[in-house]
Order: structure tokens, then sequence, then C-alpha cells
């Protein structure tokens, strides 16, 4: 288990780290989300030991490792740029640490064989990082932080410099991965589906302070408060609230759409806008509307909905939502 | 924008007659007035006892400096480009002050430090240890003007390698020294290459700044440099001064072709 207490540093008079507290599980895939500047790598590199905490305590696997150099925190990082040994090949690269460690050769040699194996990159041995593609050196990178056996995996945006093509793969194969060897996993990250996509736990950071931990599927569905939400998949603003789009129902009918939103109690209420766009995205349909009050909004409804309703440009529409909002103050700023 | 042809064919020639006239002919001459007479001539003329002490001086300048500058230059390189340095403008402006100041004005200030009467004359008279007219004030000398030549290459080389390497290394469980020789040394090794290049030509060619602190004595205290000027101007031995200049311009092409050669052995790619 890895836990930070209160962790605090600062950059002249900017706070970087304002008393950040998070026990990451043993066996765990926890993703670091939160929007650029938020410190989000601050703290990784502080577990790391790459940067120097102002205050507080870092301790990995019960061993307050606060003051310990990287070297001696059984840690394994994988940068977002690859940090490739460029001068070595893939299996120097990959062996780094082992040799450091002085381990009998060949035990190094089948070692870094069997990794390379599990990251794909088998028969690449003599290649040079210079040869691979961008997924191919984060991947030596990964095999390279694993070789040493490390308590924790610490990633930083390991593949915010790939396409979204390749990183949607390498995402789904390092989840794989993780539920092959295990070991303890940090991912820092801007992008939500890549945290929800691969994460068993979510910290969402914002201005150098956590706003809520958990699974997934409650950040989705119970956000503290209006950032996580809103950073957590898109939101509406519906009545003063924050919804979900795919949770806004509209109805042509005036009097069901109240009767319906009776029977939600805490809901926003029913607002009548007009349709000004249809937009179909594949499966679903969003329909951009504008209520009455002049305020914009988007549902995102199924194409059968869509297909039954016609919805069309400048039709009146009236919009409940099906589940009350869970949060409560509405900052303006973070509808969209 | 594109430019005529007529145009590039000017550009080009100009470029050419510049290289030629400046660098190619002088070059040129030399060599020709240097074998001349027959390779046995030129081989006579560098053989003589004065030539072959200048040319053991030479080296051993050479041997003394390099190792001083590459230890002094690469410090002081990770100094100026990882560490927090008060003053990093004063200190970068001491490392490029050879550059600018004649080597003549340096010979003559080493002569007013060490000199019997300068500040630290003291030790000569103390030790007996000859500073100025001695080997140890040639080589001081030497290392004032080469100074900047292995920091100015490296420095750069390391801002543009940047730290995560470095990083990676130590979280890989590399001590400081471990990442230095395994990561940062590979890492620079062009630069350090190009650095002592450039300082093992300075030192064989320097003139300024040795003239003032050299007795000069041939076969004694002469360099290579310093017995081309005396065989021309003293001795008035023409030929013996193409053939020194020759024989220092071999030295030269030596060490650039033996470290590019190196480099290109040991260089992965
Ligand atoms: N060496 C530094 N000197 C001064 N400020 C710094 C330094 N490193 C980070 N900061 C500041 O600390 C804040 C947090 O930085 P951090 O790198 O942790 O952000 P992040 O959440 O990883 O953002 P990103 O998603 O853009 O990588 C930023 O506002 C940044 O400007
Ligand atoms: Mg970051």
């Amino acid at each position: 288990m890895i836990s930070v207490t209160d962790a605090r540093k600062t950059y002249g008079d900017f706070v970087a780290l304002d008393g950040v507290s998070i026990d990451i599980p043993s066996g765990s895939l926890t993703a670091l989300l939160g929007p650029s500047g938020s410190g989000k790598s601050t703290l990784l590199r502080s577990i790391a030991g790459l940067e120097g905490l102002d205050g507080g305590v870092v301790s990995i696997a019960g061993v307050d490792v606060t003051h310990q150099p990287p070297q001696k925190r059984g840690i394994g990082f994988v940068f977002q740029h690859y940090a490739a040994f460029k001068h070595m090949t893939v299996r120097d690269n990959v062996a780094f640490g082992l040799t450091i460690r002085k381990r009998p050769k060949a035990e190094v040699r089948k070692k870094v064989d069997d990794l390379l194996e599990i990251v794909g990159l088998d028969g690449f041995q003599h290649r040079y990082p210079s040869q691979l593609s961008g997924g191919q050196r984060q991947r030596m990178a990964l095999a390279r932080a694993l070789a040493v056996d490390p308590q924790v995996l610490l990633l930083d945006e390991p593949f915010g410099a790939l396409d979204a093509k390749v990183r949607a793969d390498l995402r789904r194969w390092l989840r794989r991965l993780h539920d092959e060897v295990h070991v303890t996993t940090v991912l820092v990250t801007h992008d939500q589906e890549e945290a929800l996509d691969v994460a068993d736990r979510i910290a969402v950071l914002n201005q150098g302070r956590i706003e809520q931990v958990g699974d997934p599927v409650s950040l989705y569905e119970k956000p503290a408060n209006d950032f996580v939400m809103s950073f957590l998949g898109s939101v509406a603003r519906l009545g003063g609230q924050l919804v979900r789009p795919h949770d806004i129902v509209l109805e042509r009918d005036r009097a069901a759409a109240f009767e319906a939103d009776a029977r939600t109690p805490g809901s926003p209420g029913v607002v009548t806008a007009t349709v000004e766009r249809v937009v179909r995205l594949g499966f679903e349909v969003r329909v951009e509307l504008r209520a009455d009050s002049g305020e914009r909004f988007a549902a995102q409804v199924t194409r059968a909905e869509a297909d039954r309703q016609q919805f069309g440009p400048g039709e009146t529409v009236h919009a409940r939502a099906t589940r009350p909002a869970d949060a409560t103050e509405v900052d303006p700023a973070l509808a969209i | 924008m594109r430019t005529s042809r007529g145009t590039t064919l000017a550009l080009r020639s100009v470029a050419l007659v510049y290289l030629v006239g400046l660098l190619a002919v002088p070059i040129g001459v030399i060599l020709w007035r240097t074998f001349e007479p027959g390779v046995g001539a030129f081989v006579a003329s560098v053989q003589t006892p004065a030539a072959i002490s200048a040319l053991n001086l030479s080296l051993l300048i050479v041997a003394i400096v390099v190792p001083l500058n590459v230890l002094f230059g690469v410090v002081t390189a990770i100094a100026l480009a990882r560490w927090k340095v008060p003053f990093r403008g004063v200190v970068q402006a001491v490392v490029d002050l050879p550059f600018a100041v004649s080597p003549i004005v340096v010979g003559v200030s080493l002569i007013m430090l060490w000199g019997v009467t300068g500040w630290f004359g003291g030790l000569e008279s103390a030790t007996g240890v000859k500073v100025i007219f001695g080997l140890p004030g040639m080589v001081i000398a030497t290392i004032f003007v080469t100074l900047p030549f292995v920091v100015r290459e490296v420095e750069p080389v390391l801002h543009e390698i940047g730290t995560e390497q470095e990083q990676a290394a130590s979280t890989l469980g590399a001590s400081g020294w471990q990442t230095f020789w395994r990561i940062t040394v590979p890492a620079i090794r062009w630069g350090l290459t190009y650095g002592v290049v450039l300082t093992v030509a300075r030192a064989l060619g320097e003139f300024g700044a040795v003239i003032m602190v050299s007795s000069g004595f041939p076969g004694v205290s002469q360099t290579l440099t310093l017995l081309v000027h005396s065989r021309y101007i003293d001795d008035h031995n023409t030929y013996g001064a193409y053939a020194a200049a020759t024989l220092l311009m071999g030295l030269a092409l030596v060490t650039l072709l033996g470290m590019t050669l190196l480099d290109r052995k040991r260089s992965t790619r």
C-alpha cells in the first residue's frame, strides 16, 4: 500500500500540493485524474522521490520513505516521453536495473527476454529506441520498469504522446497486464475516458487538492461536487441543476412530462425548450436545445428514441431528468 | 522565395573562392614547399634534436592539459546545466573570458602573477619550482586559452538531453555515480569528443601566451609552434619552418581523424 499524508509542495508562492492525503491499496490500479496544472505529476513524482516534499509523509508498504532517494523506494517509473536510454539497445534498456543490481548474466538475459515477450517486443532485442515507434518505446519503458520487480509502478501520462487509437489499445493492454502482474499501479492522466477505462480507483485532483477518491462507478454516479461531476463525463444544466445529458428525457406531451416528473423527487423540474439541432453520433443522438429562459443545453437520446419521436429543429419539447442530480450548488462556469 | 540559377552559382563561387583563397591556398603552399625537395628532406628536418624535443614538449603539454580540461569542463558544464549555481552569469562570463582576452595578455598577466617579482613569486624562491620560463607556466598558459572548449561543447548537449533519462536511471536503482557513467557520459560523448579535439588543436597551436612564459631555448623549452617561429625569424631557416609547420598540421589532422574513427567505432548511431 502507498500512503501519502498531508503532502505539501510549493514552488515559490505557488502551491502545487495543498495538503494531499491518499491511500492507495496494494494491487490496485489507481488513476490520478485532474486538469492540467492540478498537481498530478507533482504528487506522483513525490511518491517516486523525484521531487522532495515541503511537508507531509510518504510511505510505501508501511515504510516511511519520505526522505529516501528514488533508488531506495522499490518503484518503477514510466515517463510520458519514454526516457529511453538512447545509446542502448532494447535489451540493454530493459536489463539496466538488473545490471545495476549485478544479477548473473544468464538470469538477466532470461528475465529480459521473458519481459519483452510479455510486452510484445520479442525479436526487437537488438534494436535501438530510435528504431521503435512511440507505442513500442513506451512498452519497452514499461518492461524496463517492471524488470526490477517494483513494489509499485508509477506512470506519468504514459500514453499522452501517442495517437488516439494506439492510446486506447495500450491502456487496455496495460489493464490486462495489471490483471496478470498485480503490481500496485498509479497512473496519471488528464483524460477521463482513460481513467474510467483502466482504473479500479480514481482520485480527482484540482488545484493541488484531492476532490474525491473512489471507484469509477461511484464517482460517475455520485460525484461529491460539481467539479468532479463535470470533470468525469459530460453534464448539462437543467433548471439550475447539473445533470447527465443521457438522463434527460424529452417529451412532446406537456402533461405527460409533468406527470412523470412528479414521480421523481428532487428533480430539477420540467423545462420547456426549442430544438435547435439534432446531431447523430452513431448509436446515440444529441439533441441541442434552447430553453425558454434562453439557456442552451444538450440531451442525449438513443437512436431508437429519436426515430420514434422524429425531433426536428424549431419544434417545442419538454425536458425532464430521470433522476435527481447529486450536485446541489451550481457553478454556471461548469455547465456546458 | 526561389533564388535564380545565376544567383546560386554566384553565391557558390564566392564561398568557394573564400575557402580556397583563405584556407586551401596557404595550406597547399606550405605542403608544396615542404615536400618540394623530397620526403627525405622533410624527415631530416623534423628529426633534428631541437625538433624532436619540441614535438615531445608539445605532446607533453597536450597530455597534461587535456585530462585537466576534460575534468574541469565536464564538472563545470554539469554544474551550469544541472545545479543551482549562484552568480550563473558571472560563471558563464568567466568561462568565456579566454575567448575574449588576447593570448599575449594572458602571458603577461601570468608573468605578473607567477614571475619572481609577482604575487606568487615566493613559491619559486621557496621551492625552486620554476613556473614562469618552465613547464608549469606553459601548461597554465595553455589551460587558460583552452578552458572554454569542453564546457562550451558539453553544456548545450546536457541541456538538450534533459534530465529524464537520468531520473529514469535513478528510479531503476542507479546511484548518482552509476547514472553519470552509464547514462550521462555516453550521452555527452559527442560534445566531449568535439571539445577534446578543439582543446588538442588549440593546445598544439597556441603561440602568444606560451611565447611569453617560455624561456624558448631550442631543444629545451620550445614547443612546436615556438620552433616554427624561431626557425623562421631567428635562424632564417625557412624550409625548417615549413617542415615543422607541416608536422604541426599533421598532428592536428591525426587528432581529428583519430577522434572521428574512435567515435564511429563506439557510436551506436
Ligand atoms: N519546477 C517547477 N517550478 C515552478 N512551478 C512548477 C514546477 N513544477 C510544477 N510547477 C507548477 O506546479 C503545478 C502542478 O504541476 P504538475 O506538473 O504537477 O501538474 P499536472 O497536474 O501534472 O499537469 P499536466 O496535466 O499539465 O501535466 C503547475 O501549475 C506547475 O506550473
Ligand atoms: Mg503532468
